[in-house]
């Protein structure tokens, strides 16, 4: 069977769909189910223990941890004979002249994480088809989520899969793009976001992979799909989105607040607030996710307060850069019913205004 | 299937690797040199485990190569700071796609190697330095153990808690001890093994279902009674009931009947019989590697023969055999070619044999193969009476009896000499061979056994036609009819020739009982100078 990738819009059930697969997984197929986040493989187990809990056979795996067991730990000396990874550090950066093995693990032997992706990559060429080989014989399916979180050296290792022998089934939405493997690196940096696309598309005309695009929302209400597609430049000519979420409430729809409205709206409403980072939003003593954080999630109502950048590309309609606007993307797809953001001077925007 | 072994520090081997035989190994060796290690050492990288217990608790200074260990403490008193003995034990198998999770390279293999495979490591626990550093201050050659660890990992770097399921082994000890249960521990694990997982599910099962309802018949009426005492601390109410939990699990009382004879009422060398023929199996799924050790011990040479026969006949393509033995029988039966030679903690493995060698030793298992193989020079002669004459001539040379210089005097007793000389060949033994030459220029009689001789290692030696067409003429020529008359005692009138020939072993008998001066024949007395070096 043919590797498949499934581009989709937020909230287009595109977990759901991994899990369904899984669950009508042959008892004798063994599969590996891949995703970004910790949240996102928590949730994963729990529905895969509803559905498909008595396959065995089915594992589910972060990006690192698959590229620690898998590629780091057992083909080191591929690279650096008589090495070994005694461990994985999340948070920690090589210098940035270091050569050699420090490049790749530190003092005590951890794997940098934003070095494991280049890692991975140049063991998967020095161990000349024994690294592809064992895990050819460990699984038959490899189900990526959230795909398009991979970034620079990850890709080469994806394209590798596509060539191997192991079934590929991808599932991601390039608009959500938020999380970066490498903050430093330059790697394949023109796959990073809107073109992704295009390198899928390279893939799908050498014949090792199915693009399906599905633009459905099951979550978003009509007007926050309609909103979600005006975030990104005209010219990256994603697909509309069409919503499937016919409930209605009192408070439907993508509406602007004013700061001294703030307290009154959480009251009548209780959104989930989202700020882009920790140093934002402190203005007001709320119950904040960060826009990375809510990632994947699902709330009725959403409170955003906005970064300058889309503070001005509500005023003046000017487009957001691929970063700021898929993380803004994110934060604004979370939400069932309704989004607000907090805005004083609305400028040109034709949203409208909530007042109490 | 094991591709190969590496030993490093465990008990005799300093640095030993082995690439055994895809399918048997059957392990040879003098006393001491290390044949029951070698198959400890692969059982224990393979379970973890030894003589049923894991190895972090069975561990013990022993294990460590003394001298290895001799020469850390010289080190050390040297004021040197060398590093903590280790013992390393690696299993290199071949790269089939069922192993693959075992697989990396994370071996001690130069250049580079990705294949599956397991390591075990006793090396000084890290958490321990400071009691180290203090008892280096103080060392002796017993290591402090207590401070040591057990890493037991894949190629892929990965902890190993439970031996791997498809590296099932059955280990077969014929010097079993008797345990307290009834079954032992590898009996267990064999009869586990045997037994598909939905018949092992039913029988444990079923034997839950037993346990529960003793609880409701025979127990059900003394509860009643007993529910009234209040020994317990907070006057819960007491009762019996049979042990569900896993230390009384059915593989524990489960146990093989023979004739309704339970299995450890049997005799040793039924039960050793039982568990070869439990492990081993042509279906797949059942242990890959099958490990016996001395399967002759406690068998009669019959039960031996169907033993063997029933070892050849169920051994499955997929099972690789270690077999230790001390029978010259067991090795020719199984096959020459499987030969693994074990001598201070090295092996040599046979390189080539002719497969209609092998067979033709098979046919013939009481020949004494085993005597070859481990002898460190061989002399092969013809008869009994050759070896007689030889051993007199050469203790007359060089003041000893060969084997105190290690030579071992062979007598083929009509078995061909190229067979056996290729066998010697194949183990490269140095060997002096002699024959008759009955009337063949002995130039021509070396052809056919050119291919297995090489000049100072292995040489041919027959006297000269002129000198006698065998042994007897021979020494006669070389030393005169009177001498021999009066030394064996034969009056004028019988014919000499005659009655050396009719009466070989007591010809050789009285030769080598004899007190006057003799002098042996030129060929023995160059065989005899070649093999003494």
């Amino acid at each position: 069977m043919a590797n498949q990738l499934t581009l989709a819009v937020a909230g287009s059930r595109k977990t759901q769909g991994i899990v369904e697969h899984c669950a009508r997984l042959l008892p004798e197929r063994r599969a590996l189910v891949l995703t970004f986040t910790q949240a996102n493989q928590e949730e994963l187990r729990r529905r895969l223990g509803q559905r498909a809990g008595d396959h065995l056979g089915i594992e589910v795996m972060g990006w690192f941890t698959f590229l620690l067991r898998h590629f780091a730990k057992p083909f080191l000396p591929f690279k650096f004979p008589g090495a070994r990874v005694l461990g994985f550090s999340f948070e920690g950066r090589p210098d940035r002249y270091a050569k050699g093995l420090s490049r790749f693990l530190d003092r005590n032997g951890a794997a940098y994480a934003c070095e494991l992706g280049r890692l991975a990559n140049e063991l998967l060429g020095a161990s000349k088809g024994a690294l592809l080989h064992r895990l050819e014989s460990l699984y038959d399916e490899i189900l990526i989520d959230e795909v398009q979180d991979l970034s620079a050296h990850d890709w080469e290792i994806v394209d590798a899969l596509l060539h191997s022998s192991i079934q590929i089934r991808m599932v991601g939405d390039i608009r959500q793009s938020v999380l970066a493997t490498n903050p430093r690196g330059t790697k394949n940096k023109r796959y990073a976001y809107a073109e992704a696309v295009k390198w899928f598309r390279e893939r799908e005309q050498i014949g090792k992979l199915t693009i399906t695009e599905s633009v459905e929302t099951w979550r978003c209400h009509p007007k926050i799909a309609e909103f979600s597609d005006t975030i990104f430049d005209p010219s990256w000519v994603f697909p509309s989105t069409i919503s499937r979420n016919d409930v209605t409430t009192n408070h439907d729809g993508v509406f602007l607040l004013m700061k001294k409205h703030v307290g009154d709206y959480v009251e009548r409403f209780a959104p989930q607030c989202l700020r882009s980072m920790a140093a934002s939003g402190k203005e007001f003593n709320l119950e904040y996710l960060n826009f990375k954080v809510a990632k994947g999630s699902t709330f009725a109502r959403v409170l955003i307060v906005p970064t300058a950048g889309i503070s001005d590309f509500l005023r003046k309609g000017s487009n957001l850069e691929p970063v700021p606007a898929a993380s803004f993307y994110v934060a604004v797809t979370r939400a069932e019913q309704s989004v607000a953001i907090v805005i004083d001077n609305a400028g040109t925007s034709t949203l409208p205004c909530w007042m109490p | 299937m094991i591709t190969k072994i590496k030993i490093r520090g465990y008990r005799i081997y300093t640095d030993f690797t082995l690439s055994p035989n895809a399918k048997l190994n059957l392990i040879v060796g003098g006393n001491e040199a290390g044949k029951s290690t070698l198959m400890e050492a692969i059982a224990l990288a393979l379970t973890g485990r030894i003589g049923g217990r894991s190895a972090s608790e069975e561990l013990n200074p022993h294990w460590f190569n003394a001298g290895v260990v001799a020469e850390f403490v010289a080190k050390i008193e040297r004021g040197e700071r060398p590093r903590f003995p280790e013992i390393h034990i690696e299993l290199y198998f071949a790269d089939k796609p069922e192993l693959q999770r075992l697989c990396g390279a994370i071996n001690t293999e130069v250049p580079t190697l990705a294949c599956p495979g397991l390591s075990l490591r006793i090396m000084p626990n890290p958490d321990y330095a400071d009691e180290l550093t203090r008892w280096m201050a103080k060392p002796s050659s017993l290591l402090p153990v207590e401070f040591y660890l057990v890493d037991w990992r894949s190629f892929a770097d990965e902890r190993i808690t439970n031996r791997p399921r498809q590296l099932a082994a059955a280990i077969i000890d014929s010097r079993t001890v008797r345990s307290s249960s009834g079954v032992d521990y590898h009996l267990r694990q064999i009869l586990g093994d045997h037994l598909d997982p939905p018949e092992r599910a039913a029988v444990s099962l079923a034997y839950r279902e037993l346990k529960a309802t003793m609880s409701t018949t025979a127990l059900d009426a003394i509860n009643k009674r007993i529910g009234t005492i209040h020994a317990s601390l907070h006057d819960q109410p007491i009762s019996l009931a049979m042990d569900q939990s896993a230390r009384t699990a059915w593989d524990g009382v489960v146990t093989p009947h023979v004739n309704d004879v339970p299995f450890s009422m049997s005799g040793q060398g039924q039960q050793a019989a039982i568990k070869i023929s439990l492990a081993l199996n042509r279906n797949a799924g059942h242990a890959a590697f099958v490990m016996i050790e001395e399967p002759e011990n406690h068998l009669s040479h019959t039960s031996l023969t169907t033993l063997l026969s029933r070892i050849e006949a169920l051994t499955g393509d997929h099972q690789q055999l270690f077999i230790t033995t001390h029978s010259t029988f067991v090795l020719n039966r199984l096959g020459l070619d499987a030969i693994l030679l074990l001598a201070h903690g090295k092996t040599s493995k046979i390189t080539t044999l002719d497969p209609e060698t092998v067979s033709y030793f098979q046919r013939l298992p009481g020949y004494d193969t085993l005597r070859m193989a481990l002898a460190k020079k061989i002399v092969l002669v013809e008869g009994p009476s050759d070896e007689i004459v030889f051993e007199r001539f050469f203790k007359d040379l060089f003041g000893r009896r060969p084997m105190e210089l290690g030579i071992d005097v062979i007598s083929m007793r009509g078995l061909s000499l190229a067979r056996c000389l290729e066998f010697c060949a194949a183990l490269d033994k140095p060997v002096a061979a002699m024959r008759d030459n009955d009337g063949t220029d002995p130039a021509e009689l070396s052809t056919s056994v050119e291919a297995w001789l090489s000049p100072g290692k292995r040489e041919l030696f027959i006297g000269k036609v002129a000198h006698g067409h065998t042994l007897e003429p021979q020494i006669v020529h070389h030393n005169g009819e009177a001498t021999l008359r009066s030394l064996l005692g034969i009056t004028a009138t019988a014919d000499l020739h005659k009655w050396m020939s009719r009466e070989k072993t007591e010809t050789a008998f009285r030769i080598a009982g004899a007190t006057c001066k003799l002098t042996p024949p030129e060929y023995m007395r160059e065989a005899a100078a070649f093999i003494h070096g």
